[in-house]
């Protein structure tokens, strides 16, 4: 990852979930690994695929497709560690992208709307990259998983 | 029991180890404290001490299993873990509740040295199915409550619903082991 530095200006973490490239603040992210073992267990929270172990730590794993691309997001290679805030507390959860990620420098310019979970928009290169707020995203990805959940039930 | 540690194992584990058994239900494992166990049975060798519920009250509990003068709901555990339906040729006999837990096969005894607590982000029934995770072999494995398999709610609805059924069962076998 590289970055442009400035200290004035805010950094982003871009990554790409499926076909959808998007960015969370630079504070938000811990790290990007790459192939992770991912052990799996009974459970019934939505998005979590599984957890992995991480420097003796257990990190669970969230995919973020479901509210990012209306379906669960294809097998990844790279695991983005993010920091995220549950009952005043933080935890880290891992994030399920495809391809690298980039570190960027840039102006968070307001979001024109239809999606709760961005925040805003970065203009990169004339590509418009939607930044997400974290918890929003994994509470609409969560209610969107509950939605085709049954309807797939209904197709089988 | 192993105490609960936060989500980290510690280099040097100093806490206590705990003996446990190895299960699998369908293609997953699970650990399970040896101390909560009362005994391991074959599902062939329990034939005739087998009770139907009068009244099945959930889909998971639908009969009854008498042992040493004692009676145990015996509860499927493919369905208490919402898995596809499973081949049980198991049961776990637990001590601290009246609980017989069916399971596919034991795959080991073990040790384990930490407990690591379930993340928070796991908010679902998980809570109560597990005391937390461990790491075995390189594995993380999900370490099972065993008071979790039946809550106290579920206990007071199953004998709401079949009123003594539970005591009947182990008077009746106590009473045909006296004749």
């Amino acid at each position: 990852m590289s970055a442009d530095n400035s200290s004035l200006v805010p950094s982003f973490v871009v990554f790409q979930v499926g076909t959808r490239r998007v960015a969370l603040p630079r504070d938000c992210v811990a790290e990007l690994i790459a192939s992770p073992i991912l052990f799996s267990f009974p459970h019934t929270t939505p998005l979590i695929t599984g957890v992995v172990l991480r420097r003796g730590r257990i990190v669970p794993v969230l995919d973020l497709g479901p509210g990012l691309l209306g379906a669960p997001s294809p097998q990844a290679r790279f695991f983005l560690v993010v920091e995220r805030r549950i009952s005043n507390s933080s935890e880290r959860c891992a994030i399920p992208v495809q391809g690298e990620c980039e570190l960027v420098a840039g102006i968070l310019l307001p979001a024109s709307g239809q999606q709760d979970f961005v925040t805003g928009y970065l203009d990169l290169h004339e590509e418009q990259i939607n930044v997400l707020d974290l918890e929003k995203a994994i509470a609409a990805s969560a209610g969107a998983e509950e939605e085709f959940i049954p309807a797939v039930e209904a197709l089988s | 029991m192993t105490q609960p540690a936060s989500s980290a194992l510690t280099p040097r584990d100093t806490r206590r180890r705990e003996h446990v058994a190895v299960f699998s239900i369908a293609e997953y494992s699970f650990v399970i404290s040896a101390a909560s166990i009362q005994e391991i049975r074959s599902t062939d060798s329990l034939g005739g001490t087998v009770v139907d519920l009068d009244r099945p009250v959930m889909q998971k509990v639908r009969h009854i299993v008498e042992r040493d003068s004692r009676a145990y709901y015996v509860v499927s555990g493919y369905e208490h873990f919402h898995l596809p339906q499973s081949r049980p040729t198991t049961v776990l006999i637990l001590r601290s509740a009246p609980v017989a837990v069916l399971v596919d096969r034991i795959e080991e005894m073990a040790e384990i040295r930490v407990l690591l607590t379930l993340p928070k982000s796991f908010h679902g029934e998980e809570r109560t199915w597990y005391r937390g995770l461990t790491v075995l072999d390189r594995k993380v494995l999900p370490v099972a409550n065993p008071l979790g398999f039946l809550t106290a709610a579920e206990l007071q609805q199953l004998e709401e619903q079949n009123p003594g059924l539970l005591q009947s069962a182990a008077a009746m076998r106590h009473e045909r082991e006296r004749v």
